[in-house]
């Protein structure tokens, strides 16, 4: 089977404008929930 | 089981299957019955992307290990997202663009036919194995609540199952597994909220999660680097995202999911909305099995949750070893409660100093009763000759039996059963489209029909089946059923890691180079395994990390056979 390149369109994402900020707020809410699961850790310990 | 249990139960099941096969009209083609005709949306590609991997061993085994071992398990998720961000940038668009219909096949454009061949006996050998533990999960659940032996539920849960999916493609899998998350969501929401309703009165769901807190359950990050820690920040963030990054960019059984899309944008957002919901769900799921922990405070749990070999220390013949052991194990249980009781009761006060005092006590009662706990399981392995005695995947489903009400009990059940024939169905889906497309389409028969082809795929479907049924025998000697899944895929995943990964971003590697890299991964992750006691999360780097290097290398020193060129971006 061989590659058919180009035959299929990549759309910009729904919100946020462009792909790389999509991928930036998936990073930032990963940090942001490391900090949570941090911060309730120590609340209840 | 009370009757409203099995017409929950029953009504679950049956209305799954039905809405199942009602959703599989028009699977007569190959392309329809192994990709959906590419037309699935995004939030059923993530609903069914997160249905397979929160299997049966999710709710029974999540929880148990939550009991026993706190939240730390929530970090092995860490590095999902920025997985998910890497494939979203590179393996989805290369993939949708190749309009392959496995992610092996990609490799062949890329190097060659053994490359692709070696791929796809990887895969074929890692989840053979582990769709059989997918399989024994379910059959835990009957057996608890029958009575039945495992090998029996297991055959008849394997058979239900295989039969579903060979009548079944890959749209019926895709949208069962949408319906099944929402049950699952329902489920688990209100398993909390009972466990929340039974405690006793004077401990409210603070005091609850204080309980939790000062017993360790709930220790959700470790910021310690240790090569032999198993969970912490650093092997969640790095091993964990070497793991995703391989389960959901080498496994068939995640990339078929996605190929499903109907555009590129499509799959990209079915993976982050994966991405965004996993770890909290994650997370949900070990704090039912924290609560459970601390509704036991209060209620005395079984010695052993393994109603079978509690049953075989409870024969006249053991009396002697086995009543000086529960003597101890009660005794450590009445000091525990009446700790748990005057550290609430000191946090109620405001009392720093009693509640310093009383966490002292709780904590000492509670390694009191970890040890008689331990020592009765050593008992179980004295009695039958094995090693290693666990119980827990069985803590939840005990639980669940005993305690929550009528109804509530048939949904659980409901859940874990729907989870099982998601995943296991989802599983030999993808095993029979390797089977077909990169073996036997590939090396057998080169130019068959599209209704041979499919013919084809329900008997490797079949047969994938009836293979893990019996696989799955061998599931109860394997400890923690959701660590033994995540273990057997990281011993093949990094090499299939690092071979995707030298055919995206290393346009001078060739097929020499690829194929003996993937063995040398192999053989480095096995050395890792066999040699060292390091963290089985740290395999898919070692693994990655080998194939690149040794891949690199040979191409160098063998680069008779021409490079293609990449085709990322």
């Amino acid at each position: 089977m061989r590659a058919e390149r180009g035959e299929v369109p990549d759309e910009p994402p729904p919100f946020l404008g462009a792909w790389r900020r999509v991928y930036i707020a998936v990073a930032v809410y990963l940090v942001l929930l490391i900090l949570a699961f941090y911060v309730f850790m120590r609340v209840f310990s | 089981m009370r009757p409203l249990d099995w017409v929950v139960l029953v009504g679950s099941l049956t209305s799954i299957i039905v809405y199942g096969l009602y959703r599989s009209r028009g699977s007569n083609t190959v392309s329809q019955y192994l990709l959906a005709g590419r037309s699935m949306p995004w939030y059923a590609m993530a609903l069914s992307i997160m249905a397979t991997q929160a299997s049966a061993v999710t709710f029974i085994s999540t929880t148990g290990q939550s009991y026993v071992d706190g939240m730390r398990f929530v970090q092995f998720y860490f590095g999902l997202p920025l997985a998910m961000v890497v494939l979203c940038a590179t393996a989805v668009p290369i993939f949708h663009r190749a309009k392959v219909y496995t992610a092996y096949e990609y490799l062949e454009n890329r190097f060659d036919a053994k490359t692709r061949a070696l791929a796809s006996a990887i895969f074929l050998i890692q989840r053979g194995l582990a769709v059989g533990l997918t399989l024994y999960a379910p059959a835990i659940v009957l057996s608890v609540i029958l009575g039945w032996h495992d090998t029996a539920t297991t055959v008849i849960v394997g058979c239900t199952v295989v039969l579903y999916t060979v009548m079944g493609g890959i749209r019926a899998v895709t949208w069962t597994d949408v319906q099944q998350m929402l049950i699952i969501f329902f489920g688990l929401l209100v398993a909390l909220c009972t466990i929340f309703v039974l405690l006793p009165d004077q401990v409210s769901p603070l005091d609850a999660m204080h309980l939790a807190g000062f017993a360790g359950r709930l220790n959700a990050v470790d910021l310690s680097f240790d090569w032999d820690n198993r969970y912490n920040l650093w092997s969640g963030l790095i091993g964990g995202m070497f793991l995703a990054l391989s389960y959901f960019g080498c496994d068939q059984s995640q990339v078929q999911r996605y190929l499903t899309g109907r555009s590129i944008a499509q799959s990209r957002l079915s993976l982050l909305f994966t991405a965004m919901a996993k770890i909290p769900m994650q997370f949900f799921i070990l704090f039912i099995g924290a609560m459970v922990f601390v509704f036991y405070l209060f209620e005395m749990p079984p010695m052993l949750f393994q109603q079978a070999e509690l049953s075989r220390l409870q024969q006249p013949a053991l009396q002697g070893q086995y009543q000086p052991i529960l003597g101890r194990y009660r005794q450590a249980y009445q000091q525990r409660r009446q700790a748990a009781f005057a550290l609430v009761e000191a946090r109620h006060r405001h009392d720093p100093d009693l509640e310093r005092q009383s966490v002292a006590a709780f904590r000492q009662s509670q390694r009191e009763l970890d040890a008689a706990r331990e020592q009765g399981s050593r008992l179980v392995d004295r009695v039958t000759g094995q090693n290693g005695f666990k119980d827990t995947n069985y803590i939840f489903l005990s639980f669940v039996t005993h305690y929550l009400p009528p109804g509530i009990v048939g949904l659980v059940i409901a859940v874990i059963f729907a989870a099982a024939m998601s995943s296991s169905s989802g599983e030999i889906n993808s095993l029979a489209t390797v089977t077909v497309v990169d073996i036997y389409r590939r090396h057998v028969k080169r130019s068959g029909s599209d209704r041979h082809y499919l013919w084809a795929s329900r008997l490797a479907t079949a047969f994938w089946g009836a293979y893990a049924v019996v696989f799955a025998g061998y599931g109860k000697n394997l400890g923690s059923l959701i660590e033994a899944v995540n273990l057997l895929g990281s011993l093949f995943y990094g090499s299939l890691l690092g071979v995707f990964v030298l055919a995206f971003f290393f346009r001078q590697v060739n097929g020499h180079g690829a194929f003996w890299g993937m063995l040398a991964g192999e053989a480095a992750i096995f050395a890792a395994f066999c040699f060292t006691g390091i963290s089985f999360l740290w395999y898919n780097v070692i693994g990655c990390v080998v194939v690149v290097a040794a891949g690199l290398a040979i191409s160098y020193a063998c680069p008779s056979s021409a490079a293609t060129p990449s085709t990322a971006g």
